[in-house]
């Protein structure tokens, strides 16, 4: 476990080396960060770990999430830290932040795309109700400085094929009369429901889109490509791919997200809406290889094992705004990012 | 001396004024609330309330028609319009009422000022939040001087310290808080004016009441308005004297800030706050008395 | 060149310049200016107090004519200029001051009020439409709002029936690339046509009225000799040069545009405003021009500099109609000097 753990902490200094004072107007102010036991919320706590070990911060953390005491005990490294107070709760029934918080990073929302099948009211329930309780509780507070709002890659709708990648001010169709549009219409009412707040109330409520990801804390049991292909991998494969891989995504490593998302909280502009996640292309043949070559026999790759009429599609950020505003910037290259996600998830196996 | 029993008190209304109002009541050795009620059982207040273990229904006031002779006070912290509904039937129900809208049903009450003559009244109206931060002050301001002619208060609030119904309700505070003053102060001419500051961090509330006097006595005046905030205090804690009485352009000038408690509602809404802090000392002394 | 549009020329020179003469205009000023207005064939002249209607106050200054008659003496003067006055709600009720001014036959009611606040208008101008008059939105101190809340505010009001929405640089603390941005945003973005309303604080009155022109204004303020708050407003004897000169349609007759400025300087002698370091620093610290005459007077008798007075004003972000404060400033400023006494009155 300690390996495990040492691996993401070596991640966590690295993503920070050199630029901290970025950061700087966070120092000791409190931080409220709704979802904050996800994979996000587990590197933003390791990031702020750093950020008040050896950088001084003295930053102030509250971790609101439906299974904050679960997280605390199974991760006590983050969990017996005194600066941070995991409150456990149900966004939807959120009635009051801490007086004294100044920044909120709002990540709380069902992402689970087996609950999108299984349970998709709940996702509409959560994701949206949710996002108008917190900035209702954010309206009461005396000196808010911002308010970020993670909704998703996937508001966009469809990014045409032969559309590299997609820029903020992108808009693709969305059919509302079919159900697995849920997770992506619920996070366009939580982005509507924020516009509204801005407007209502001039709250100072940031947008983000994020985009795909990897690294150490994700679930490998999310049926996503990169997830899957690290499960199929360590059970000894096969990988399968439905269609024929010519599918482009691009993915972020945990540490660069969670940078991003603090850098929000300084440098983003209120109103503003900024991509997150990495602007390099790659097919799921060749993420497959990526991952395929860290084991030895290297799984096989099986293309086309769905019926045919699997078509191919793209989802790439166009990350001018970020990195200009953001200082944003992808500094774990893909190849590493895997090469970290497979070892830190060997480390946890075997402990 | 022995612990009074608890006045058994409801409030009506759970929007961010009941919700605080909640908050006092709870704080309060004297009351004791049996109920908090509205129409949202998913708003921010109701899941406050349900956390503190308060009863708490969505029925409005007919949860309170099916206490009868359980509560003998009730908070109406609704709107004008609604506090028109429910006036006849708390009426009927013989419980005493406290009015935090503007509709001016009962007795204008500023416990500062009248508190003493308002205990045997079965309504009260609160008047507005610039009503009870400057009636006091005018109050004063005539004990001090005969001859006032015209009486003007002034209040900056925090722009999010105003929520949609004060925001589209401006003539109405404005005339309320005329009314208030011309009743209290014994003048004729009055005005009210009231800005709104978007500025951040939010600005506190702060009140100017300004009068023209024939023949102005500022040694008095001072002496009666610091008098004055001294009794507002004991009930409003965060109400200060800024600018003591003085006189300038031909006019006498004093001016207060407001910090609220910060129970529910934030600190800069002394606005909410005042009005709050007035209906608790209402009901406190309504408490007391009925003890004795 | 492709035809220009037309430009709708107001002259709110007997309501701005009500601040530069502590509201003291009086009846015989309002007939023999409104006569020389309607005769230089102003769109609107705007008449009453600084502060608009029902403003007349303690807080703000006394007008030395009840707005009633003003009103009803300058709509006598009237034909082709059509008559308009300043609303703000949080002075003005529906109920006390817009019933008289309806009356009085007020054609257009410009409902301002702060730049972030304009939900506060919806009922007045949903009134002033509701009996058939002319309403626009106001946007006040318009350099505190970045051109995206100006734009989602000014949305606000054309939603409530605002018929055209003017931004004012209550203050004149813009630069003319502030000026092309904001109004450039609202031109393009708006269905009503946008207004731009400059003070010279800063010398820089004309220079944006026209900053605005080029970016899409379709109305523009101005005041004769500038009479308005502060270092005053854009003169409109110059407006009308730079309209003509740039080829705008208008409605003016040129020379008896020109003639309004030989007529304010009679009319106005001795109130006629004029770059000062008070107005300057006001400028620079983007305070409420308005606040010019009350800051000098309470300076005076605190015995501190209006300067300080100003910049501490602007570090408050005081918005207009918040004239109670520069006592509180003053008195804080001039305890602060005596170092001595604290939590005491100044002297």
């Amino acid at each position: 476990m300690k390996a495990a753990l040492d691996l993401v902490r070596a991640d966590a200094e690295a993503v920070l080396s050199g630029r901290t004072a970025r950061l700087d107007a966070l120092r000791g102010q409190h931080l409220f960060i709704s979802g904050g036991t996800g994979f996000l919320g587990a590197w933003l706590l390791e990031l702020a770990a750093v950020l008040n070990a050896q950088h001084g911060f003295g930053l102030k953390l509250t971790v609101f999430s439906r299974n904050a005491r679960d997280f605390a005990r199974r991760w006590p490294h983050l969990g017996k830290l005194d600066w941070i107070h995991f409150q456990e709760g149900d966004i939807r029934y959120l009635a009051e932040l801490p007086r004294d918080t100044r920044y909120i990073i709002h990540a709380a929302a069902l992402t689970d795309r087996r609950l999108f099948a299984s349970q998709p009211g709940a996702v509409a329930e959560t994701n949206g109700l949710g996002t108008l309780r917190i900035l209702r509780a954010a309206n009461l507070l005396e000196d808010l400085q911002k308010f970020v709002l993670l909704s998703s890659g996937l508001v966009y709708g469809r990014q045409p094929w032969e559309t590299p990648a997609i820029a903020e001010n992108f808009a693709g169709p969305l059919r509302c009369d079919e159900v697995t549009s849920v997770y992506a219409e619920s996070k366009r009412y939580a982005e509507v429901i924020a516009q509204c707040a801005i407007s209502e109330s001039k709250l100072p409520v940031v947008t983000l889109r994020p985009f795909a990801f990897v690294g150490p804390y994700q679930s490998l049991q999310l049926p996503w490509a990169v997830t899957d292909f690290i499960r199929d991998s360590l059970n000894g494969g096969p990988i399968r791919i439905m269609g024929d891989g010519a599918t482009v995504r691009s993915i972020l490593y945990g540490s660069d997200f969670a940078f991003w998302v603090l850098s929000t909280l300084v440098n983003g502009r209120a109103r503003e809406t900024y991509n997150v996640g990495s602007p390099e292309p790659i097919d799921l043949i060749s993420l497959a290889r990526l991952i395929t070559r860290h084991f030895t026999p290297a799984p096989e790759i099986r293309t086309g094992v769905g019926q045919s009429g699997h078509d191919r599609n793209r989802l790439v950020p166009v990350i001018a705004k970020s990195a200009h505003d953001l200082g944003a910037a992808v500094t774990v290259p893909l190849p590493v990012a895997i090469e970290r996600t497979i070892a830190w998830n060997r480390l946890i196996q075997s402990s | 001396m022995s612990q009074p029993r608890k006045l058994p008190v409801a409030i009506l209304g759970t929007g961010n004024i009941g919700t605080d109002l909640l908050v006092k009541v709870l704080r309060s050795p004297v009351l004791d609330c049996r109920l908090f009620a509205g129409r949202n059982l998913s708003s921010p207040g109701m899941t406050k309330a349900s956390l503190l273990n308060v009863p708490v229904s969505a029925k409005g006031i007919d949860s309170i028609r099916e206490l009868r002779g359980q509560v003998e006070l009730v908070f109406d912290a609704t709107s004008a319009e609604s506090h028109l509904k429910h006036a006849p039937v708390l009426a009927e129900l013989g419980v005493t009422v406290v009015d935090l809208t503007p509709a001016q049903v009962g007795r204008m009450c500023v416990p500062a000022v009248n508190l003493a003559d308002c205990l045997d009244q079965p309504n009260v109206n609160m008047v507005t939040c610039g009503g009870q931060a400057s009636v006091p002050l005018a109050w004063a301001i005539a004990q001090a001087n005969p001859g006032v002619e015209y009486i003007e208060t002034v209040s900056s609030i925090a722009s999010r310290s105003a929520g949609p119904a004060t925001r589209i309700n401006l003539d109405e505070y404005l005339l309320t808080t005329e009314t208030g003053l011309r009743t209290f102060a014994a003048c004729p001419h009055t005005k009210a004016i009231l800005n709104l500051n978007p500025a951040q961090p939010c600005i506190h509330m702060q009140t100017t009441v300004m009068a023209k006097i024939r023949q102005p006595d500022l040694a008095r005046t001072r002496e009666r308005v610091e008098a004055m905030v001294a009794v507002i205090k004991k009930y409003v804690p965060g109400y200060q004297l800024i600018l003591p009485p003085l006189l300038e352009g031909g006019r006498l000038v004093t001016m207060v800030r407001v910090d609220g408690l910060g129970d529910y509602l934030p600190r800069y809404a002394g606005n909410l706050d005042i009005i709050n802090c007035a209906a608790i000392a209402f009901a406190e002394a309504r408490a007391h008395r009925r003890q004795t | 060149m492709p035809d220009k549009p037309s430009i709708t020329v107001c002259d709110a020179t007997l309501r701005d310049g009500s601040h530069a003469c502590s509201h003291q205009i009086t009846l015989e000023q309002v007939r023999t200016y409104a006569a020389a207005s309607e005769a230089a064939g102003f769109s609107f002249l705007e008449v009453g107090h600084g502060n608009g209607l029902g403003a007349s106050s303690l807080q703000v200054g006394e007008s030395l004519v009840p707005e009633g008659e003003m009103l009803r003496a300058a709509k006598a003067c009237l034909r082709r200029t059509k008559l308009s006055v300043h609303v703000i709600p949080g002075f003005a009720t529906i109920q006390r001051d817009i019933a008289g001014a309806l009356d009085a036959g007020v054609d257009l009611f410009r409902v301002g009020c702060h730049c972030t606040e304009a939900d506060i208008t919806q009922r007045h101008i949903g009134h002033v439409r509701s009996v058939g008059r002319e309403a626009w939105g106001v946007l006040m101190m318009s350099h505190m709002a970045s051109k995206d809340v100006l734009l989602e505010e000014a949305k606000k009001m054309q939603s409530y029936g605002a018929q055209g929405i003017v931004l004012m640089d209550s203050a004149g603390a813009y630069f003319p690339a502030d000026v092309t941005e904001k109004i450039g945003l609202l031109a393009s973005r708006l269905d009503v046509p946008v207004g731009f309303h400059a003070h010279d604080n800063l010398g820089l009155s004309i220079a944006n009225s026209l900053a605005a022109l080029e970016a899409g204004a379709r109305i523009i303020d101005g005041t004769a000799k500038g009479f308005g708050a502060g270092a005053g407003n854009a003169p409109l004897e110059l407006l009308a040069a730079v309209l003509r000169q740039r080829g705008y349609p208008t409605s003016l007759d040129f020379y008896r545009a020109l003639d309004v400025a030989g007529v304010a300087e009679k009319l106005f002698a001795g109130s006629l405003p004029g770059a000062s370091d008070i107005t300057i620093v006001s400028g620079l610290a983007g305070v409420f021009s308005g606040f010019a005459k009350p800051v000098q007077r309470a300076a005076t008798q605190l015995g501190v500099d209006p300067r300080d007075v100003f910049f501490e004003l602007g570090r408050r972000k005081v918005v207009g109609g918040q004239e109670d404060i520069i006592l509180e400033v003053a008195n804080e400023l001039a305890r602060r000097q005596a170092g001595a006494n604290p939590g005491s009155p100044a002297p």
